[in-house]
Formats: C-alpha cells, sequence, structure tokens
C-alpha cells in the first residue's frame, strides 16, 4: 500500500487536473457557471427557513441554521459517493488506453465534491452574518468552529475510503450504484439532519432500553458527524420532545472519535480492496 | 488475458453455475528485446495479439505470468483523442491529455502554442471539441502525444492521420523523433509504412512470436502465408 501511495504522489498532477476538469465539465454549457455551486445551498436554505422558521414554527430559533449545518456535509458524503461510482466506467476509453493510477478518478470526484462543501460553508457562514446583522444582540458564531476542518477532516477520510469501495465494486456490477442511492436515500433518515439527536435520545424506547438505541444509531458514523458539526457551528439549544423539553446534549467527543477511527478503517480497507480489484477494470466485458 | 468479469449481479445470482467466465490467453509465452532508439513493427492477423502487447506495455494489463521490463516515459498512440471531452475546448483537453501522457501542467503550457501549430487548429483550439471534424481530433490526439515528451512510442494503426500532407508531416515528427534517441513499436498492416520506418519486424501467430527479423523478409514471408487463405 505504501508502494501505491507513493505512485499516487508521483501522479499528483493528474490527480490536480483531473479535479480541475470535473469542475469546469460540471457547469460548462450553463449561463451562471460555477454560481450554480452557490445556488444549491442558498436554495435550500431558502425554503427550509420558509417552512421550518415560518410555516412549522416548532419553537425552534433559526431552524434552518441548524438543518443547514448538518445537511451541507450530509450532501458532500452522498454526492462524493454516488458521483465517484460511476467514475471509472465513465472514463474508461481512458481507462483502456494509458496507465494511471485508477484511483485517482474516484479521489478526484471526492476532492470536487469537498470544494463544493467548502463553497456551501462560506454561504452558511455568510448566512449567519446576515442573521447577526438583523439581530445584533446575539452573536451566532461559536468558539467551538475552529474544530471544523478537523470534522471535515473526518468526512473526507470517510467519502474516500466508501467511494474507493463503491466505484470498484460498480465497475464489476453496475447494480451497486442503485443500491447506493438507495442506501444514501435511507441514510438521510438515519442521521440528525432534518430532526435533533437529543429527540433520538428522550424518546421512550431509548429510555426504557437505558440509552441502547442512541448507542445504535450513533454507530453510524454519517450520524455522529452531522450531530458533531450541527454542535460546533451553532449554539446549543433546548428541544421539544414527547417527554417535555430536552435539554442539549454536549458535544460527543467519544462517538467523534469512535467516528475518526472507524473512517480511517474504511479508508485502508478500501484502498486496499480497490487495489486488489483495479487490475480487473479494463477487462471487464 | 482473461476475461473474468461477470456482468452483473442477476448474473452471478441466477447463473452462478455457468456464468460467461472465458478465460482467453491471448499471449502465450513471448520473448523479445527493443533497444534504446529502436523502431520495431508487430504484424499479425487480427486477434493475434498484437493490441494486448502494446496495452502489457503500456501497464494497462498486469500480464498473468511472466515480466516485461520499460525503461523510460511509453506514451501510447492508441485510439487518439479517447481522453478528449466534448465540452471542453481543445486547449483544456490539451492540457489535461498532457498531463495524462505524463506532463505536468506548467510543461503543457509551454507547449501549447505548439502543439496548437503542429495540429493546424490556430484558433480551433479553443472551441469546444464535439465541433471537431473526426481529421481534427485525430491531428489534435497526435500532436499531444508527439509532444508529450516520451521516450517510448506505442503506435497502433495510426499514422495515417489527417489529409496527405499532414501525413508527411507525422512521417517527419516521428523520424524527428527517431533521431534523438526515441523507440517506436508499432502495429499496423500498412506493410508500405512499416518497410519504410521500421528496424526489424515480429510477426505475431495464435499469441506465438512466428518470425522475427528485417522487415523486407518478415513481410515477404507473411505475404506469402496470408494469399492461399485469401
Amino acid at each position: 500500500m505504501i508502494e501505491e501511495l507513493r505512485e499516487l504522489w508521483r501522479f499528483r498532477e493528474l490527480l490536480i487536473s483531473m479535479v480541475q476538469r470535473e469542475l469546469r465539465i460540471r457547469y460548462k454549457n450553463s449561463a451562471l457557471g460555477f454560481l450554480w455551486s452557490f445556488v444549491n445551498p442558498l436554495a435550500t436554505t431558502a425554503v427550509m427557513t420558509l417552512v421550518f422558521n415560518r410555516l412549522l414554527q416548532n419553537g425552534v430559533e433559526n431552524y434552518s441554521a441548524y438543518v443547514l449545518a448538518a445537511y451541507l456535509p450530509f450532501m458532500f458524503f452522498q454526492s462524493s459517493v454516488l458521483d465517484s461510482a460511476q467514475s471509472i466506467l465513465g472514463s474508461l476509453p481512458l481507462v483502456k488506453k494509458i496507465y494511471f493510477p485508477r484511483e485517482i478518478l474516484p479521489l478526484a470526484s471526492v476532492i470536487s465534491n469537498f470544494i463544493h462543501l467548502l463553497l456551501g460553508f462560506v454561504v452558511f457562514f455568510l448566512l449567519l452574518l446576515g442573521v447577526y446583522i438583523l439581530h445584533p444582540k446575539v452573536v451566532p458564531f461559536q468558539l467551538t468552529t475552529i474544530y471544523l476542518p478537523f470534522l471535515m477532516l473526518i468526512s473526507f477520510i470517510l467519502s474516500v475510503g466508501l467511494s474507493l469501495i463503491v466505484s470498484a465494486l460498480n465497475t464489476y456490477y453496475e447494480d451497486v450504484k442503485y443500491m447506493m442511492s438507495v442506501a444514501m436515500y435511507l441514510l438521510f433518515f438515519l442521521c440528525p439532519v432534518m430532526y435533533f439527536e437529543e429527540g433520538i435520545a428522550n424518546t421512550n424506547m431509548n429510555v426504557h432500553s437505558h440509552g441502547l438505541w442512541f448507542k445504535l444509531y450513533n454507530l453510524n458514523p454519517v450520524a455522529v458527524l452531522s450531530d458533531a458539526y450541527r454542535k460546533i457551528l451553532l449554539a446549543p439549544q433546548p428541544i421539544h420532545t414527547p417527554n417535555g423539553l430536552a435539554q442539549p446534549l454536549p458535544i460527543m467527543w467519544n462517538y467523534v472519535g469512535y467516528a475518526f477511527v472507524i473512517s480511517t478503517l474504511i479508508m485502508i480497507g478500501g484502498y486496499r480492496m480497490f487495489n486488489r480489484m483495479k487490475w480487473g477494470f479494463v477487462e471487464r466485458p | 488475458m482473461t476475461n473474468t468479469a461477470i456482468g452483473s449481479l442477476k448474473t452471478l445470482l441466477l447463473w452462478w453455475k455457468r456464468r460467461s467466465v472465458m478465460r482467453l490467453e491471448v499471449l502465450k509465452g513471448i520473448t523479445f528485446e527493443v533497444g534504446k532508439g529502436e523502431c520495431v513493427a508487430v504484424v499479425g492477423r487480427n486477434g493475434a495479439g498484437k493490441s494486448t502487447l502494446l496495452s502489457l506495455l503500456a501497464r494497462i494489463y498486469l500480464p498473468t505470468s511472466g515480466c516485461l521490463e520499460v525503461r523510460g516515459r511509453v506514451a501510447p498512440l492508441l485510439e487518439l483523442g479517447a481522453g478528449f471531452h466534448p465540452d471542453l475546448s481543445g486547449a483544456e483537453n490539451v492540457f489535461f491529455n498532457g498531463v495524462v501522457l505524463g506532463l505536468t501542467r506548467a510543461e503543457v503550457k509551454e507547449r501549447l502554442a505548439a502543439i496548437a501549430a503542429f495540429s493546424e487548429l490556430h484558433d480551433h483550439i479553443y472551441a469546444p471539441v464535439r465541433t471537431y471534424s473526426s481529421g481534427m481530433i485525430a491531428r489534435l490526439g497526435f500532436a499531444i502525444a508527439v509532444h508529450a515528451d516520451a521516450d517510448i512510442l506505442l503506435v497502433d494503426e495510426v499514422l495515417s492521420v489527417g489529409d496527405f500532407e499532414f501525413e508527411q508531416k507525422c512521417r517527419r515528427k516521428i523520424e524527428e523523433f527517431r533521431e534523438n534517441g526515441g523507440t517506436i513499436l508499432l502495429v499496423s498492416h500498412h506493410h508500405e509504412t512499416i518497410e519504410e520506418v521500421a528496424d526489424r519486424c515480429i510477426w505475431l501467430q495464435h499469441g506465438h512470436i512466428h518470425m522475427e527479423g528485417s522487415p523486407q523478409e518478415v513481410l515477404k514471408a507473411y505475404r506469402a502465408k496470408s494469399e492461399p487463405d485469401l
């Protein structure tokens, strides 16, 4: 594996060019071009503000910001896995023509989506700034925002690991990409994006099982990360649950540590699996 | 080479007992050497393993057994323009393909003008590749490959790109490449081209080296063998 990483480093110029190319192709024939990268998070926030802050009035201040803080990293995870699933098949003519480390293809998909995540966070902080200008009494920015690069690193590692597995498998069995889009859709509901983790912690089912369900829920590293992003970026908020008002839980660093370990394992395992399968890509009928 | 993949999960699940896995041995124990600065042509009938041989040298396949040693940077000229994206401009594609062939982005930048001039695309280089004719694509692909500073060129039936003038220009470029010590491996059915440029000729048949020698004698024998089949 060290040998493969060294080879990958030798081809870093190609990786950069591949990312540039992917970003160029995405909005090549559109009038707004790169601005579309901002439109998606902006439109999402506009609809969320309308639905959650105005129509539902669920008592949470600035609910759309809480949704967006978890939604942006989730979208990054989803798009990088789904994009990379098709990355090798999409470049098969090139793969059949010339040698380069094959892992560059899924990696480029993940990195270009990571750049979109960065742009998304720029929009996010601009929105917080807007909230602050409108309501100067409360400062919405949190000191814990300094942990953001660390969380993004975990998200990146996890996305790379899963993308390597999914892209290698999808090259052999194209059913994998359909399975993944279903899995991603379901995963969205299993992550605290549209709701709060405190809600899960305070259900009767979880209380009666002495927290077992909550632990099971947090076995999913994407759920842990979604919650962690929200907690480092925004002020803690009490949540309404069927059992009354729940106090916000602190940032669960033990779960974040677990997510970091499991993501690293997935990446190492995924890379090994990819390296074992990559020579067969061109021989696919 | 082997042919191992399974079409889909459906095939895997439904036909797991008699799935269509077929191992094909394309090249069987061939040994040869090509020296620096040599130009070696490979001839043989369709399916003899010529393209597989070039793909092996380009490191697209791993040999199932045996080993191959390549010293220097290889630039394949297989299927020109395979890596072009239709929505990107010619120049953007030059950047990407140049880097694929092993140049750095800075090196491609230096060569962009030379590539545009050689391919005779001039200002069209900034137009999207989807607007190009097939001749323009082939010319651009050839121009990138010969400007990639490779030590070894792998040429698969592509010396006749574009019109007569451009073909002459390609020949001259290839000559120049050889004078600078470049090595060429050439697959072609075009016997005149082989007699003109190759120093040595290898005749592949059913994955074996049937004959090896000077282009004149190998091609003579090859023609003598082929004619009764016609």
